[in-house]
């Protein structure tokens, strides 16, 4: 059995896998850390020759008095209700990546740390610049756009949400950039909701019109009422604190002058 | 005269000028203006279309052009969007 200690965030994670595929993928999208103690936040263990490929997003939740299992047709996850305790079971990559995705944005919404939002996220001037919108609006195009500026993340954004401020995280859950090692969490200014259009320009949102289009870009399966409350709550904080855009953009890097 | 009311108690959180009720069943959001807001709060306990007209009047005194018929059409729309439920 091989293991290591990688950090999420803030969040050090002890993974533990048999096959080699695992530990490359491990290499690829995760930085090793050092911990001096046994204590970790979360203790993950990775098994796959599970189910079958890819079919749909759909998953099935059931929940005991001391487990959550989440089940789709290419990987299982079954964890303590705190998220501490995980056993993974997947099919393939997409599945382990995936599934990775689901355990963390789990653990991230019931310790009420932040959410995990469907978007990629860009450093400029050591400030941290969001750009979301629906599927095929050109966030990985924005995220390509902006080199050479840095990327916290190209499909997954980790945003830590407190009263005192919004911070966004280095994002191991990459679909085509790969992290540095060189980023460090920035606090977040901006939100951009993409549209591609001929010219630029960028207009600020109402609250509750933000509000409105950021709950379908988190990553959140929805299992109980309190854990629900838990992101409608946070989403709150977040449109609180951070001016959400509308930007209409060219492609080309042009944009950013009405950014930054 | 039909009768409605909420469907579960779900909160409804306010956002500048406006009030976002919070589905926590379905994980979906409606967003309603601050008078819809109010008459959300109304729908603790059962309402027909016309108490809630009558307190809408009440509360607002700038709203004096509503029908019942305006809150029957809002009423009909959140239970649409499964939010209440309602009575003949």
């Amino acid at each position: 059995m091989n293991k290591t200690c990688v950090l999420i965030a803030e969040h050090y994670t002890h993974l533990k896998w048999e096959s080699n595929w695992i530990g490359e993928f491990i290499d690829k999208y995760f930085f090793h850390a050092t911990i001096s103690s046994d204590w970790f936040d979360m203790k993950i263990s990775i098994d796959d020759n599970y189910g079958k490929p890819f079919k749909d997003y759909e998953v099935d939740i059931t929940k005991s008095s001391k487990y959550i299992t989440f089940r789709r047709a290419d990987y299982l996850i079954k964890a303590t209700l705190d998220y501490k305790d995980v056993t993974i079971y997947v099919h393939d990559e997409l599945a382990l990546k995936h599934a990775l995705m689901n355990v963390y944005s789990s653990y991230i919404v019931y310790h009420n740390w932040g959410l995990l939002l469907h978007s990629s996220c860009v450093l400029d001037n050591k400030k941290a610049h969001i750009f979301t919108g629906h599927s095929g609006a050109g966030k990985s195009t924005v995220a390509k756009l902006s080199s050479p500026r840095m990327l916290l993340s190209d499909e997954a954004s980790i945003v830590k949400i407190t009263n005192e401020g919004i911070k966004v995280f280095n994002s191991p859950f990459r679909s085509e950039l790969e992290a540095s090692g060189k980023e460090r969490p920035a606090s977040l200014a901006t939100i951009q909701l993409l549209h591609q259009a001929t010219n630029n320009s960028r207009e600020v949102m109402t609250k509750s019109d933000a509000y409105l289009q950021l709950v379908n870009k988190i990553f959140y399966w929805s299992h109980s009422k309190e854990e629900t409350k838990q992101v409608f709550n946070l989403l709150k904080v977040l449109v609180e604190q951070v001016p959400v855009y509308e930007l209409h953009f060219q492609k080309n890097n042009a944009f950013w002058e009405l950014i930054s | 005269m039909k009768q409605y009311i909420k469907k579960s108690a779900y909160d409804c959180t306010q956002l500048d000028d406006d009030w976002i009720i919070l589905n926590t069943d379905n994980f979906t959001v409606t967003k309603v203006n601050e008078v819809g807001g109010y008459c959300w709060t109304l729908l603790e306990s059962k309402q027909t279309a016309e108490t809630i007209r009558q307190a809408v009047q009440e509360e607002y005194s700038s709203v004096d052009d509503i029908t019942t018929e305006d809150i029957e059409q809002f009423l009909d729309e959140l239970l649409q969007y499964g939010l209440l439920t309602h009575e003949v």
